[in-house]
């Protein structure tokens, strides 16, 4: 399997407080790696780090062979990186439809191949023209986002004019991976996807990510579900105060005692241990 | 080297009034994070109520420094509790422009019952004055220094000792926690609302027996500059205002030193918008701030657009076209003319502000741009006008963009504060720079469109504005709409799915640049002169009053509110002195009844 | 209080004045002008100016029975209204004259509008020098800076002995032309001119540009300026402690310098196209009228709306109620009676006004009197 993602010495530091210290990681295409953790182990800024919205102070990131460091969000995003956020960030005024197809929005071809300086001209250009290149393509478009819907079955089909705005927070969560889907992701982040989901809804998302594994998808997956972490994933990694503590399989990471320690003696009271 | 102390004391002098405007600001900023546009009218009550204490009263200086204080809490009170608090649910850019709206109120008020006359307001301290350097200080100005030093103190007690001042910083440091943790947040903002009206208040009066002069159109100035030395210092933070404020009165004071009094303004919002450009939390923000906050809420008013039917649309536009045909209406003609012309900006920054959310205050900057260069290139390159009104466009659309520019990586209200001090700068640079634009006299003998008569005006202007709604609604409806939208809504997640901030805004700005430079050209070959006066803030703030009424982000709404804006005072010129306040009064409600606007936000 | 006598006076002036026949139309003049927004305190002014008038006119029978009336519009000085208030008052028939706007951009952009409908587009505030030139309609009896400014500079130079003015004033239109004016005009006369600083008509503070130009080293402050910036600046002067002689435009002339400036006012020197205690006799019945109605003294604003009033009724009289009328009146009319101007005659190439007096005036116990020639002592420097 190919390395996609990998990680050397990644440190970041918010004043006083060290949030991700010298974290070294390795992900390969097609796995499923999970990174567990205390509340405040640094598990979101490592994801922030990654996709380009904070930068390390120290350390490279590297995707794919490229030096992603310091590299824009918007940047990451177009060589194939999606992700969702821990609170679910969809567009709350545009349509369902609108939300997904923005995450599509790096695959245009009128994107992809704007030139140098000119480049919003000739996108400009285009977009008043629409000339039959960039028609067909949003006709293909719209076709995908149906099928990429549909793994949602009918839950957000019949919603597709809906603004976001109206939608259940589970909806809104399955709108934002719907996003990440339509950028035909090389490596999806998925940042608690089932937080504040009932059983059935977690349920449901559960056999979506399989799906997507099934599929062939590379995750990278925060979750605090511990027992789903457990049936997902490939590979686990279990941070605390911002340094790895334990990384391999599930069932070896379960049953390290600095796992059990962290979750158990952490101040963080509350962590329901698996 | 003697007149570099006196410029440095004069500038501490200035800035220590400015200081009096900028601690209330930074007050209500610290607690609501919200910029109170209405201060400056707060000051102009007070300095009323001062007035009015002192000439029909007679009272002595303290007790009319406290009927002030307490005239104007009440006021602020009243703001905040019929004004704001109804907002409270409402998306957050509703507060903004209420407090625009509340200022207009007052300042009309103010106006129908003291008449627009400047006033004198004397003080009743004795004459002596001190040397200082090659001039003197008197007793006003140690009075207004002791103030501001008094105030900053009582401010700083009130806020570290007292249970009341601990429930306002924890209400500033975080609401939401703070009204778990049990802080009555209604009384919190009550008491910030209330202590900087009295600020406020308190600080026209000082000012006014200063300068010994009042009158009703203070308001704005003193908003401005308050506002900008609350950016300098650090929004939200009262030392930093007062810091904040004494440095831009010895920049403005230099500036002058160095190059000339007229040049004063410009160095103060070229300093606002460098501050903001480069350290937008201030010169003197303690702490380092940790990386936003992801926005959960929705910052323009959620809602469904009205799906307006196309053949109305048709219609409409066949009907218009069709109007000049009827005889004898050339006043109606006129005024729909003027309609059509703001119906083109309104476009424009109903793109830039509702479908991108950058609430642009200073808007009217791209008309004054574009009808310049039009005008230049006619007069001065002998350019047909019907090349030079595009060209103008262009022009507007680059030169526009390039100077927004900077504040592309700013939010929320940082975005409307730095459009505002682009906007004026954009005039003040219009004014000065003599060679190319004639300063101060203007532009005389713009040559006609080549339709040279009040159909022919129409006619242009009509297609104009159909022409660029259409493109504008291609536009909107391919994937930059998109792209825009999700700008607005979340720039965070708008880039983690490739959509590069810079990119986009400048395209919006561009694009809505284009658009509204065209407007001001056509304007200026309308009227065949202008001056840097010609384009000013009121036409920005009419421009968003007119895009809000249609609806953020709908293309037919801002033709609607246009039209509507223009028309309807014209049908009720009868009520002249009362037509500014029916305005302010029609914004308010707006805001507090109809955010999403007749039409509908899109 | 104010409010209510000023919206009986619109209502007044507005409508055929009930007490006369209903058969006498009035006869129409269009103003256009700041009721609201920054220039409103001057359309207060007009108003006096103008009511006054009419109360004169009318009270003697109107013009052949007809009384006179105005229609004001408020374009807040704003050339997007002036222009809309143009096309209105160009439809409306019984309009025979317009008057106004205030400011020159107002006024300007709607000349095109005026000069195409033939009517007569009476700016008597744009002293802008190309007003005129819009068109054979555009008339004005304002005084021009061009007449003004070297006045005063033979004032100030000549007269007063200022041989190093520094100059301060309004950066508009009107201020700027009035500086380009009279600089050159003092030059001409051997003084050098050591500074000019132009300002906003929204500055309070004039601190730095008055130390600016004290370090130039004047031995005069010449003031291009309104009353209520001047006053500012009169104030200033002596916090800063300088010495030397203030001399000012005719636009400073209003008795609203003398309360805001205060103390400060004393020692100024200003030039007037219009002094209450001039003894001739229109000036006199104008200003114990105007004290009378209005229980305060006129001002350069309320005297050239009157002088316009009586202006429009002797036109209306002497060559017909009609708008043709009124602007082949314009071109022959001789020696209308003037506050301003004494007899007021105009001249057909320019347009405007001939060749106004002025009277030199000096502030003493807080009150303008006219100067009794004695030189002012000035500081060694």
């Amino acid at each position: 399997m190919t390395e996609l993602l990998r990680l050397r010495g990644v440190q970041r530091r918010f004043g006083g407080v060290v949030a991700v210290n010298g974290v070294d990681l390795v992900f390969r295409e097609g796995e499923l790696l999970s990174v567990i953790g205390p509340n405040g182990a640094g598990k979101t800024t490592l994801f922030n780090l990654i996709t380009g919205i904070d930068v390390p102070d120290a350390g490279r990131i590297e995707f794919d062979g490229t030096d992603i460091t310091r590299a824009a969000p918007e940047r990451i995003a177009a060589l194939g990186l999606a992700r969702t956020f821990q609170h679910g960030r969809v567009f709350a005024n545009m349509s369902v439809r609108d939300n997904v197809l923005v995450g599509a929005h790096t695959r245009l071809d009128l994107v992809r191949h704007a030139p140098r300086w000119i480049g919003p001209l000739t996108e400009l250009l285009l977009a008043l023209v629409q000339p039959p290149g960039v028609v067909r393509q949003q006709a293909a478009l719209e076709a995908e986002l149906r099928e990429i819907l549909a793994l949602f079955g009918e839950r957000l089909l019949p919603r597709l004019d809906d603004p976001a705005f109206s939608l259940s927070y589970a909806n809104r969560r399955r709108v934002e991976i719907a996003r990440a889907l339509a950028l035909r992701p090389r490596l999806l982040l998925l940042d608690e996807p089932t937080a504040g989901m009932n059983e059935t809804e977690t349920a449901e998302m559960l056999d979506i990510i399989r799906q997507l594994k099934a599929r062939g998808m590379s995750i990278l997956l925060i979750e605090h579900k511990l027992d789903l972490v457990m049936r997902l994933s490939d590979r686990v990694v279990v941070m605390d105060d911002g340094v790895k503590i334990a990384e391999g399989p599930p069932a070896a990471v379960r049953n390290d005692p600095r796992v059990v320690e962290a979750y158990l003696g952490h101040r963080a009271v509350g962590e329901v241990v698996g | 080297m003697g007149s570099w102390f006196d410029y440095t004391i004069n500038g501490l002098i200035i800035g220590n009034i400015y200081a009096l405007l900028a601690v209330g600001l930074a007050l209500i900023f610290g607690v609501s994070h919200l910029i109170n546009f209405a201060q400056g009218s707060i000051y102009t009550v007070g300095a009323y109520i001062g007035w009015t204490c002192v000439t029909y009263l007679h009272t002595p200086l303290p007790v009319t420094m406290l009927i002030v204080l307490a005239g104007c809490a009440l006021l602020g009170i009243a703001i905040e509790r019929i004004g704001l608090r109804p907002l409270a649910g409402a998306a957050r850019i509703a507060p903004l422009l209420a407090t625009i709206g509340i200022g207009l109120v007052l300042d009309q008020v103010l106006q129908l019952i003291f008449t627009p006359d400047p006033r004198a307001l004397p003080d009743p301290l004795p004459g002596w004055r001190i040397p200082v350097g090659g001039g003197t200080i008197g007793a006003m100005d140690l009075l207004i220094a002791a103030i501001g030093l008094v105030s900053g103190a009582v401010l700083f007690v009130f806020l570290r000792y007292t249970k009341l001042g601990w429930a306002v910083r924890a209400t500033a440091l975080d609401r939401d926690a703070a009204r778990q943790m049990g802080v009555d947040t209604d009384a919190v903002n009550r008491t910030v609302f209330a202590i900087a009206g009295a600020l406020g208040g308190l600080s026209g009066l000082m000012v006014g027996m200063y300068y010994n002069h009042i009158d009703t159109a203070m308001s704005f100035q003193a908003t401005l500059k308050g506002v900008v030395a609350q950016v300098i210092g650090g929004m939200g933070s009262v030392p930093g205002a007062i810091l904040g404020s004494l440095l831009l009165g010895l920049i403005e004071s230099w500036g002058v030193a160095l190059f000339g009094s007229s040049y004063r303004n410009l160095f103060a919002f070229a300093l606002l918008l460098l501050i903001l450009v480069l350290r937008p939390n201030g010169l003197f923000a303690s702490s380092r701030q940790a990386p936003p906050e992801p926005l959960t809420g929705t910052f323009i008013a959620p809602s469904r657009a009205i799906r307006v039917p196309p053949w109305v649309v048709v219609a409409c536009a066949l009907g218009a076209a069709a109007l000049p045909l009827v005889p004898n209406i050339p006043y109606a003609l006129q005024t729909l003319t003027n309609g059509w012309l703001y119906a083109i900006l309104a476009l424009s920054l109903t793109l830039v502000a509702g479908t991108v959310g950058q609430i642009s205050l200073g808007h009217a900057g791209f008309l004054a741009i574009g009808a310049y260069a039009s005008a230049l290139l006619a007069l001065d390159l002998n350019v047909p006008v019907v090349v030079a009104v595009p060209v103008a466009g262009v022009i507007t659309a680059i030169l526009g963009t390039a100077l927004i520019f900077p504040a592309f990586r700013l939010r929320g209200h940082y975005v409307s504060i730095a459009t505002l001090g682009v906007g004026e700068i954009v005039g003040l640079v219009i004014l000065n720079w003599e060679s190319l634009t004639r300063g101060p006299i203007g532009v005389t003998g713009i040559p006609p469109l080549p339709l040279d008569s009040v159909e022919g005006a129409y006619w242009i202007s009509l297609g104009l504005l159909v022409g660029l709604a259409l493109l504008q609604v291609r536009l909107v409806g391919s994937h930059l709409g998109r792209a825009f939208r999700a700008i607005r809504d979340d720039d965070v997640a708008a880039r983690a799915y490739g959509i590069s901030l810079n990119r986009y805004k400048g395209l919006a700005f561009a694009v809505g640049g284009f658009a509204a430079g065209i407007s001001g050209a056509v304007t200026a070959h309308l009227y065949s002169y202008i001056n840097y006066e010609t384009f000013t803030s009121q036409i920005s703030i009419l421009a968003l009053t007119m895009v809000i009424l249609g609806g953020l982000g709908n293309i037919p709404g801002a033709i609607v509110g246009a039209v509507a804006l223009i028309g309807l005072p014209e049908l009720f010129r009868a009520t002249a002195e009362w037509r500014m306040l029916i305005y302010g009064i029609t914004l308010l409600l707006l805001i507090r009844f109809r955010p999403q606007g007749l039409l509908g936000t899109v | 209080m104010m409010t209510l006598s000023r919206r009986k006076l619109l209502a007044a002036s507005v409508v055929a004045l009930p007490i006369a026949a209903r058969a006498a139309e009035p006869i129409l003049a269009g103003v256009s002008g700041p009721l609201t927004g920054p220039n409103a305190q001057y359309g207060a002014q007009w108003k006096r100016g103008f009511d006054l008038a009419l109360t004169e006119i009318n009270g003697a029978g109107g013009v052949n029975g007809r009384p006179i009336a105005y229609v004001f519009e408020d374009s807040q000085s704003d050339p997007r209204q002036s222009v809309a208030i143009a096309q209105k008052f160009v439809s409306d028939s019984r309009i025979i004259i317009e008057l106004g706007d205030f400011s020159s951009p107002a006024s300007m952009a709607a000349s095109p509008i005026y000069q195409r409908a033939k009517l007569t587009q009476f700016g008597f505030t744009n002293s802008h020098p190309d007003f005129t030139k819009g068109g054979d309609y555009m008339w004005s009896n304002s005084p021009s800076q061009a007449d003004e400014q070297p006045r005063l500079a033979a004032f100030a130079v000549q007269r007063l002995g200022v041989q190093r003015p520094g100059v301060l004033h309004l950066n508009t239109d009107w201020g700027r032309t009035s500086k380009d004016v009279f600089v050159k005009a003092a030059a001409g006369l051997g003084a050098q001119v050591v500074g000019t600083e132009g300002y906003l008509p929204t500055d309070q503070d004039f601190r730095p540009a008055l130390v600016r130009l004290r370090d130039a080293k004047p031995d005069g402050l010449i003031l291009l300026s309104y009353y209520a910036d001047a006053a500012l600046i009169a104030r200033q002067v002596q916090d800063l402690g300088l010495k030397q002689v203030i001399v000012a435009s005719t636009s400073i002339y209003s008795p609203k310098f003398l309360e805001l400036a205060g103390p400060a006012a004393n020692g100024v020197f200003c030039m007037a196209s219009f002094f209450p205690s001039e003894p001739r006799p229109e000036v006199q019945r104008f200003v114990a009228a105007y004290r009378a109605k209005y229980q305060q003294d006129p001002d350069t604003f309320s005297a050239i709306a009157y002088d316009t009033m009586i202006l429009f009724a002797a036109l209306a009289r002497q060559y017909g109620a009609t708008r043709a009328g009124i602007h082949e009146g314009l071109l022959h009319i001789k020696d209308v009676p003037s506050v301003i101007y004494g007899k007021v005659t105009f001249d057909p190439v320019t347009r405007r006004a001939q060749a106004a007096s002025y009277r030199f005036l000096t502030v003493r116990d807080n009150a303008f009197v006219i100067w009794d020639g004695v030189k002012p002592t000035r500081p060694a420097l």
